[in-house]
């Protein structure tokens, strides 16, 4: 480990498992991030999301009152988010590729199945830190690009304005 | 669009798409973000998180053994949202508690009441109750990382397949599907 903590970054844990949630600050403590938040459900992290702005959000998917995929959609579209452009890492035993669609469609940034390994977690992490996504705002969506890869040899269907044209980035 | 299949190969669709580039919302200040970096792709943080993560796994394994006994609860009053929730709560917990295959099993069983909830069936207790003796002797065992905890998970993976043939889930499309985690 080199160099001094990262004194200003802040982390928020939405996980309504006690035991994951003291395994996810643990790692981040490894990491020497100290700023942790912690909420047990969507509703209770969305509050500390307005209090405390943070900037990573680690959130499991099943949870009451208000689960991870409905906690994922205020953070993006909420006009109280302070900023629907944060990292949001979903991590749950959830497998069902169904789930992780729902997931995705939310916007969430990065989709890790359980069970946690180090090396898993910081690949995801390292991803957003060194390939922020672009973000895009469509009907029904906004969120990270879900088409992570150009893909060259793409014939189509075509969906949006802008396809097989110049980007326009704002 | 003359009558053609508007999202068919080659052609646009109009969608109203506005794409918005890093650099132009808040991201990871340069300093921080090369720092982070660094230390997520150093194997020395690699390696201490990962004695983190089994220094803890005693600590999992006691709780994985209080949602055994609440899976078996909700088996016993036939509760089979309760079920759910709480193999789903072992399948999390469960690897890294260092019991792979009562994760595995764990998984087969939230596997099967999914795609068979969403098919709108109801699932037969007898896979439920080998899932469940299964789940319970794996979990208690004192090594159930062995060539058997693994043999059983195989063994229940193949009779939820078989149950799954069974039923109709053309009509839940996708539900049958899993990523690899």
């Amino acid at each position: 480990m080199s160099g001094a903590a990262f004194d200003h970054l802040k982390v928020l844990i939405v996980e309504d498992n006690v035991h994951m949630r003291a395994l996810l600050r643990t790692l981040l403590m490894a990491l020497d991030i100290k700023n942790v938040f912690e909420a047990d459900n969507g509703a209770n992290a969305f509050a500390i999301l307005r209090d405390m702005s943070p900037d990573l959000i680690l959130t499991d998917l099943t949870m009451k009152p208000v689960d991870g995929i409905a906690f994922t959609r205020e953070v993006r579209l909420s006009k109280q988010s302070p900023n629907p452009y944060v990292p949001i890492v979903m991590i749950t035993g959830h497998t069902e590729r169904h789930r992780v669609e729902m997931a995705r469609d939310a916007g969430v940034t990065e989709f890790l199945a359980k069970p946690i390994t180090a090396q898993n977690l910081f690949l995801r992490l390292a991803e957003i830190v060194e390939r922020p996504r672009s973000y895009v705002r469509c009907n029904g969506y906004f969120g990270p690009d879900r088409r992570r890869r150009a893909e060259e040899t793409y014939k189509g269907p075509w969906r949006r304005h802008d396809d097989q044209s110049d980007l326009e980035f704002r | 669009m003359t009558g053609q299949n508007p999202s068919s190969p080659g052609q646009k669709k109009s969608t109203t798409a506005t794409k918005i580039a890093p650099g132009t919302y808040p991201t990871f200040a340069t300093a921080d973000a090369m720092r982070l970096s660094r230390v997520l792709r150093d194997p020395e943080t690699t390696t201490k998180a990962a004695r983190v993560i089994a220094d803890k796994a005693d600590e999992l394994r006691m709780a994985v053994l209080a949602h055994v006994g609440r899976l078996e609860e909700a088996a016993r009053i036939s509760d089979i949202g309760a079920v759910f929730e709480q193999a789903h709560e072992i399948r999390g917990l469960a690897g890294n508690a260092g019991l792979a295959a009562t994760g595995r099993i764990a998984n087969g069983l939230c596997k099967y009441i999914d795609v068979i909830d969403r098919a709108g069936c109801k699932p037969e207790r007898s896979v439920v109750v080998l899932h469940l003796e299964a789940i319970a002797r794996a979990a208690h065992a004192e090594d159930e990382a062995t060539r058997l905890g693994d043999t059983v998970a195989d063994e229940l993976a193949l009779l939820v397949e078989k149950r799954l043939s069974e039923i109709n889930v053309s009509a839940t499309g996708k539900a049958g599907e899993f990523i690899a985690p």
